[in-house]
């Protein structure tokens, strides 16, 4: 599957790469040289996988039908269960970030990303969830805005006001 | 001496103290943090010294470095789980000790050896860093092209398990860092008209998310890890008759440290491994090792110590990061204009300086803060997973957000975090990939400015005896580790 994806990867890319404008000062390699380059490297690269992964596999089906063989042990990944799932509820948690801050601010909407994360981690949504967001979203805009003199969005609220 | 005045001068007008403690600090309680390691601890601090001055900012990263291989120790020591990589020696006889009731003894050695490995480490850094340097003030277009090869091969040791998935991971970070303007004659490449492309993608989001966010994605849904009790938490100094008896095995760690961390892709792990099985064989009570032998600590954390100085060898004298932890820290000298490797020595002697300074602060800081820090440390680590999980990510948002004040950088981050996760199923190297994203710019602007003044001639690369020479080193650096590959398989 990696070797399938890296390899559609590398043809997307080349195919953009020679759609880059050519230019006049261009030197002998040009703006289109070397990501052509690293596309096929990346092609050969992703081929090579495939045929290691078929490879592999077609041995496995053999020694698994051979019955003089003892089966090998298959290594198991160390992969927690569910992990697309959850990988795609903590980016989520961040993309709605990204979209509240404008309008909320950043002390509601920060204070809202530690209370969804926190629950999205099994700490459950209570009344120590909330003092935890709050508290956390007022030191860390002590720390940015006060200390550092960083400027986080205001949201809407200045203009309510 | 002119560098030692100049070090000293460097102590009283820049806030390197306390960046010294500050970073020490941070580095201490992140690397006590299981499964937080001191480069991941680094890279959260990355956005914080945008709106430092160089010097400041290089010293508070290096001195988290040196806090994060102390920190980790406290974990491995009090719950038999190492707060880093680098500490899984340590747990061997740490939390034996433990065991026996001498946690507060092993605390102690643990903290006194990495002191001793860290003013060594330092030693070396500054013995050995502008010497080599200096030969690079001969560098041309050419020899630059070379170096950044060099770099790249590499990946051919920090490959991990699979060479070609480490191969496959340095290519995607070239053609990441092929995003924005061409280097020669200014085209677009790949920015699909969007005006934050422009700049392309800073080495910074990419350490930030690959490191940070993805460990935070990851680690969702994990159980949480055992709590120490508070009692654990009193370091007892070594007495006389054991510091003698730790003195040989910290001079063991501490040359074995010195020697690996130059190494690309040996990094603490290696080093603290390779000294705990060297101070066993020297040993004069080799049938404690395993069963809470004060030397089977000793030997390991002073070896931490002294690779978190000497990892930044082959990073300033060549810009060639041999660990994450460097290759952050190279980060944040690109974040500051600064360009380690050859020139660095001749136009930010100050910067290189205060460094120096800085990493002893820093090891004496340790000293100090080892001993405040338990309490808190131990209040820190046994907070609820939820929460220290939700406040990191809060953290790294904000940050990532203060660089240049934009969202679109938050969804960069992000997106390599993703990236990140997905590299970790799949278990493609990191480290790679952060490479290619670095050098690739060195990469292709030298390699095209060679062969414009060259005027297309590649016998160039040839006839210029550093890049020949680089490029053969690169050539043997590579068949050397695959020819390894090949016979351990």
């Amino acid at each position: 599957m990696l070797g399938c994806a890296t390899l559609a990867l590398a043809s997307g890319y080349y195919l953009m790469a020679a759609r880059i404008q050519q230019s006049d000062i261009a030197d002998v390699i040009g703006p289109q040289g070397l990501p052509r380059t690293y596309a096929a490297l990346l092609a050969v690269l992703s081929i090579i996988l495939i045929v290691r992964a078929v490879t592999s596999t077609r041995t496995q089906r053999v020694r698994a039908a051979s019955p003089a063989a003892a089966s090998p042990v298959t290594p198991t990944r160390n992969i927690p269960r569910n992990v697309g799932w959850r990988v795609f509820g903590m980016l989520m948690n961040g993309v709605i970030y990204i979209l509240v801050v404008p309008w909320l601010g950043y002390i509601l909407s920060i204070a809202a990303l530690i209370a969804a994360t926190v629950y999205y981690q099994g700490g459950g949504l209570n009344r120590r969830v909330a003092a935890v967001a709050v508290g956390g979203a007022f030191l860390l805009w002590l720390l940015f805005v006060r200390l550092l003199h960083i400027a986080h969005p205001a949201g809407i609220w200045p203009s309510l006001l | 001496m002119t560098e030692l005045l100049a070090a000293l001068g460097s102590l009283f007008t820049t806030p390197i103290v306390p960046a010294a403690f500050g970073g020490v600090t941070w580095g201490i309680l992140g690397g006590a943090l299981p499964g937080i390691s001191p480069s991941i601890t680094m890279a959260l601090l990355l956005p914080f010294t945008y709106s430092m001055g160089p010097t400041t900012a290089v010293v508070l990263l290096a001195s988290t470095y040196v806090g994060a291989e102390y920190g980790g120790s406290i974990p491995a020591i009090l719950i038999g789980t190492p707060g880093t990589n680098a500490a899984a020696a340590t747990v061997i006889d740490g939390y034996a000790m433990k065991q026996q009731g001498k946690a507060g003894e092993a605390l102690g050695i643990s903290l006194y050896s990495g002191f001793v490995g860290g003013l060594f480490g330092l030693l070396v850094l500054v013995g050995l860093t502008e010497r080599l340097s200096s030969i690079a003030l001969a560098f041309t277009p050419s020899s630059y092209f070379a170096l950044g090869v060099l770099g790249l091969s590499v990946i051919a040791t920090l490959s991990g398990e699979s060479l070609i998935k480490g191969l496959i991971a340095g290519v995607l970070g070239l053609m990441i860092s092929t995003i924005g303007t061409d280097p020669v004659t200014g085209l677009n490449r790949f920015t699909f008209d969007s005006p934050e492309l422009l700049s392309g993608i800073p080495p910074l989001l990419v350490m930030v998310g690959l490191y940070a966010v993805s460990e935070l994605f990851m680690k969702t849904g994990e159980p949480d890890w055992e709590k120490a009790s508070r009692e654990d938490a009193r370091i007892k100094f070594p007495s006389r008759a054991l510091w003698r008896r730790i003195a040989r095995p910290q001079a063991i760690g501490s040359l074995m440290g010195a020697f690996e961390g130059m190494m690309p892709g040996a990094g603490g792990a290696v080093s603290s491994f390779l000294a705990y099985n060297e101070a066993r064989r020297w040993s004069r009570h080799k049938e404690e090792f395993g069963h809470g032998s004060p030397e089977g600590v000793a030997a390991p954390e002073a070896a931490n110590n002294t690779v978190a100085c000497t990892a930044l060898v082959p990073m300033l004298s060549l810009g060639i990061p041999s660990s994450n932890s460097s290759a952050v820290l190279l980060g944040g000298f690109l974040m500051h204009g600064l360009i380690p490797g050859p020139l660095l020595f001749v136009n930010h002697a100050d910067v290189v300086h205060g460094l120096y300074t800085g990493l002893f602060v820093a090891n004496v800081a340790m000293l100090i803060i080892g001993y405040l820090i338990m309490s808190p440390c131990m209040w820190l680590v046994s907070r609820p997973k939820p929460y220290l999980m939700a406040f990191i990510y809060a953290l790294v948002v904000s940050g990532v957000y203060a660089i240049q004040t934009s969202l679109f950088h938050i969804g960069v981050a992000l997106g390599f975090g993703v990236l990140g996760g997905a590299m970790k199923y799949f278990k493609l190297p990191f480290l790679p990939m952060v490479l290619g994203v670095v050098l690739g710019f060195v990469v292709e602007s030298n390699y095209r400015r060679a062969l414009v003044i060259s005027g297309g001639d590649y016998r160039t690369f040839i006839e210029d005896p550093i890049a020949a020479g680089l490029l053969g080193a690169a050539l043997l650096f590579t068949v050397t580790s695959v020819v390894r590959r090949m016979r351990e398989a």
